[in-house]
């Protein structure tokens, strides 16, 4: 695992290489005020000491609206265009590991996703260290944190006086190899404010109880609890379409192509069958599929939590719904 | 400020007392969330529940969006007969959640008989996007009301700083015209708070209309892309509005299905235009729409314009009575007809 | 990497055949444009496609043919909703996509010297005869014990594929009840529910496997049948529907629990069942 550092000043410049290669995306202000990943150059300068972008960057690799195929003279078939080079440079490691999650569905071997693992090669993700935790940040309760490098190429930590590069797969090393005029070796004191930065942002998270979780939702389907959050839920897409890691998608066809458009188990026609029946017919079954798949399903399947702990879902809920307050009650 | 804490204890009391008086078998109103400038909605069933309800300027949420789904009638006549009585609900509203439930009775999908309707004199509510906005990159830990109206927030470091009420209040309140609940069984607290602390300004809707109207065309076509591009189709509009209760939405109908499910431009100003069309003569302008929308597009752009217009030409303004008819239920020989032209 | 999944292979509508007396259940003959496509489609009894239309979509449906029975593909088709509408509109000929063959099929390796109770209700029959035509077939039969099938249905007129439970009856090797809800008036055999026969037939548990597929109020009341006649919850299979996009195990709709319907099933034993929720 190869740690190099960069000056701020040759920050521009290695972006500017990157550029060459193909889009580069990078944290700015945008229209509106906020901070998101914009293309970059911008005129206004890039920001580093953002908390989080309003929406994660899960649609760079399961875009919104997704053309699989195209009708063409009664005949179904793939155009492939060609996927651009695209470097994210600035998410935050618990949207990084977001994508590695995701990675464990599209990329599961046995059946991989081909329009996934095009957008997944192509896209180079340099992830960067959080600089400060929000109330509703709990990302060190479900296995990442705000050095966490899974899902990246290369993990940064902001330091004082430049960035401290880690790479976390090849691709990330072949990054540093190629940027080396621009790098200088990672020394002991750069490494130890690097540490010392990330431990001051775990220390500003509140823990919330979900190591066992899978055990305890086990137990749990019965509980009145659900009823009561499903009471509540207004059954809107907010929660899953602003998670980084939920995926559930719909396939429908336009007169000329077949889309693929994101889809979200809290909808009562998600489940529909045509004959009328709803195997989840009530809030209630919809609310307790997402938490259980979250926190117990995929612990099942993939021995972790479907869960970069963003707090997209809490901080967005139009009734402020919190999965933490449900989960607490549930082990009590 | 202390009226709201009075307001709040007021509040408290009177759901225990309706609860332990068997008036109502469900009391919604709001309870402490766990983020800053939120609340969450609560619905109480037992009265030791009763100190957990809160009267403060987070309540955002219009309660009277859980009502229809209580009164919906079962499937067909053997479950009707299974199902339980509907039951009999107590709920906060503010002065535009009531004029929601007028709305809701006249298009009878509640029953007034089972509803015990607890009005609040409304200061108005602060939408916690301003607020977050107004912290810059600080980030509160917590939030409560001054003596003034204004809000006091601490900080990540502890620092405690304030924010004026005008910068952080909702949209929907700043232009609000009726704060006072028009319907209500039981009214706490007392009128003209807006109006003390001067935030009030009704005009403003007109006003950002009329910007919006006077500039060309392209323009106005371009600016209303620009506002619908952010939108995921997320539903949270939809879903956050009372008078949005279709049991199924023309957005999910698929005989014919009439719009795709994803953000091609199309669908995507389809589904505002429907939506705006839909509640053209009903919105009771709440702002709940523009509140649930994560991704802070002004979803109301095209429904302040309908509603000026609705009470231009036909002076009518929905949820004011549930005697009046709804102004697309009605027909006039005189009403005004400027706007048909020939084909 | 390979083929891309959501590709469907081209196909044509070779025959139509209408199955009920209410004319809402038509058997496609499908026949795939390139041979190379029929040679890479391998399927078995129990699995699925995912048929498709250009411009009206695409849905899942059991597989009515064995793999024996030579080119081409069954599917029987219920009118129900925008898609089967669709299709039942269109005349041999159409074009069609086809994509598979998905799912876990019967299993099949448990199979060979077991007697097979084989029990169907209504519309969910097809996949069953996949599996009866597979096991009749002249280098399988032998591997097999008994075979007793018990087919219901609305009322005469709804049972598909008569013909062939017709000839069935006649073979020795097989012994298939029919039974309606509603006789009518040339109606000579069993009346009354699924259930019902299935405990006047009283079949023997000891080294024997049910395969089970039919409506839930079938199910219903079917499972606790073949538990009192002492199959245990290992040797109840069952074959699950469920609303599908992807077939592929990433549109995360036929979820229950931890399993895909779509790759983990739609066959399941009981036992594995019993430790999903019931969101079925």
């Amino acid at each position: 695992m190869t740690e190099k550092l960069l000056s701020l000043a040759n920050l521009d410049p290695w972006l500017a290489r990157l550029r060459e290669r193909g889009s580069v995306y990078a944290p700015g202000t945008d229209q509106a005020g906020e901070v998101a990943l914009r293309e970059w150059p911008q005129p206004e300068p890039l920001v580093l000491d953002y908390k989080n972008f309003r929406e994660p960057p899960k649609a760079f690799f399961l875009p919104r609206n997704q053309t699989l195929l195209y009708f063409r003279d009664g005949k179904t078939v793939e155009l492939n265009s060609a996927v651009p080079e695209t470097f994210l440079f600035g998410i935050r490691p618990c949207d990084a590991r977001a994508l590695a999650l995701l990675d464990r569905v599209f990329l599961d071997g046995d059946q991989n996703d081909p329009y996934y693992a095009r957008l997944r090669e192509k896209t180079t993700v340099i992830a960067l260290a959080c600089a400060q935790a929000m109330p509703s940040c709990f990302c060190a309760s479900v296995g990442s944190g705000p050095g966490d490098g899974s899902g990246a190429d290369l993990l940064a930590v902001a330091l004082e006086s430049g960035l401290l590069f880690r790479a976390g797969s090849g691709k990330g090393e072949g990054l540093l190899a190629e940027a080396a005029d621009l790098l200088a070796e990672a020394t002991p004191a750069a490494k130890r404010e690097a540490a010392e930065r990330i431990q001051g942002v775990t220390a500003q998270l509140t823990p919330v109880p979900t190591a066992d979780s899978a055990l305890r939702l086990r137990g749990s389907y019965d509980s009145p609890l659900w009823g009561t959050a499903g009471q509540k839920c207004l059954g809107c897409g907010t929660c899953s379409f602003l998670c980084p890691t939920c995926h559930c998608f719909d396939i429908t066809d336009e007169p000329d192509r077949r889309v693929r458009t994101w889809d979200c188990c809290a909808y009562p026609q998600f489940t529909l069958h045509a004959s009328g029946h709803n195997p989840r017919p009530t809030p209630k079954e919809r609310w307790r599929q997402r938490l259980m798949h979250k926190f117990r399903y995929a612990v099942e399947n993939f021995g972790v939590p479907f869960c970069a702990g963003c707090g997209r879902c809490i901080r967005n809920c139009p009734v402020s719904m919190d999965l933490r307050t449900v989960l607490k009650e549930l082990g009590a | 400020m202390a009226e709201s804490r009075q307001l709040e204890a007021q509040l408290r009391e009177t759901a225990e007392k309706l609860l332990r008086e068997k008036n109502v078998s469900l009391f919604v109103g709001y309870e402490k969330a766990s983020l800053p400038f939120r609340t969450t909605p609560l619905l109480l069933t037992k009265t030791e529940e009763a100190p957990r309800l809160v009267w403060n300027p987070f309540c955002n949420a219009n309660l009277s969006v859980y009502l229809p789904r209580l009164f919906l009638a079962p499937a067909d006549a053997r479950a009707a007969k299974a199902a339980p009585a509907p039951p009999r609900v107590g709920v906060v509203l503010k002065g535009c959640d009531s004029r929601a439930v007028a709305v809701l009775l006249q298009e009878k999908q509640v029953r007034r008989e089972n509803l015990v309707l607890v009005g609040i004199h409304c200061p108005g509510i602060v939408d916690r996007r301003k607020a977050e906005k107004a912290l810059g990159e600080h980030q509160a830990l917590g939030a409560g009301e001054d003596g003034g109206g204004n809000i006091r927030v601490v900080v990540e470091d502890g620092t405690e700083s304030t924010l004026r009420r005008e910068d952080v209040l909702a949209d929907a309140c700043l232009e609000c015209r009726s704060p006072a609940p028009a319907l209500h069984d039981i009214l706490l607290g007392a009128p003209g708070e807006a109006a003390r602390t001067g935030t009030a300004r009704p005009g403003t809707a007109r006003t950002r209309t009329a910007e919006f109207e006077s500039r060309p065309l392209e323009a106005r076509w371009a600016g209303f892309q620009e506002v619908i591009a952010r939108c995921i189709r997320c539903n949270a509009c939809r879903q956050a509005c009372p008078l949005c209760y279709c049991k199924t939405c023309i957005f999910e109908q698929n005989r014919p299905r009439w719009i795709g499910p994803g953000t091609d431009p199309s669908d995507l100003a389809l589904y505002h235009l429907i939506r705006a069309f839909h509640l053209a003569g009903r919105c009771t302008e709440c702002g709940a729409c523009e509140r649930a929308c994560p991704m802070g597009i002004d979803v109301r752009l095209l429904a302040r314009k309908l509603s000026a217009e609705v009470e231009d030409l036909y002076g009518y303004r929905p949820g004011e009575s549930v005697e009046a008819t709804p102004v697309l239920s009605s027909f006039a020989l005189d009403d005004p007809q400027d706007f048909v032209t020939e084909p | 990497m390979g083929r891309n999944p959501y590709l469907p292979y081209p196909a044509r509508i070779a025959e139509t055949v209408i199955e009920n007396e209410s004319r809402d259940i038509k058997t496609f003959r499908l026949a795939f444009e390139d041979p190379g496509s029929a040679a890479e489609f391998r399927h078995l009894p129990g699995q699925f496609a995912e048929l498709s239309l250009p411009g009206a979509g695409e849905a899942p449906f059991g597989i009515a043919s064995a793999p024996t029975e030579g080119d081409g593909l069954l599917f029987s088709i219920k009118r129900a909703g925008v898609f089967t509408a669709e299709l039942h509109s269109l005349e041999p000929g159409a074009p069609i996509g086809v994509r598979g063959p998905l799912g876990r099929p019967f299993p099949w390796e448990r199979m060979p010297g077991k007697n097979l109770l084989i029990v169907g209700g209504g519309f969910a029959f097809t996949t069953l005869r996949a599996l009866i035509k597979q096991l009749l077939h002249p280098a399988q039969r032998a591997h097999y014990g008994s075979i007793l099938v018990i087919y219901g249905a609305r009322t005469p007129g709804e049972l598909m594929y008569r013909s062939e439970l017709a000839e069935w009856q006649k073979r020795g090797d097989i012994s298939v009840h029919l039974t309606v809800d509603k006789a009518d008036g040339g109606w000579q055999q069993h009346v009354g529910v699924v259930p019902a026969v299935l405990e006047k037939l009283k079949p023997g548990a000891d080294g024997a496997l049910a395969i089970v597929c039919g409506p839930p109020i079938m199910l219903k009341f079917t499972l606790p049948a073949l538990a009192s006649l002492g199959f245990s919850e290992d040797a109840v299979i069952l074959s699950l529907e469920m609303r599908m996009k992807c077939g592929i195990g990433k549109c995360g709709r036929c979820n229950i629990g931890g399993k895909y319907v779509c790759k983990d099933g739609p066959v399941f034993t009981r036992r594995e069942l019993a430790s999903l929720p019931a969101e079925y």
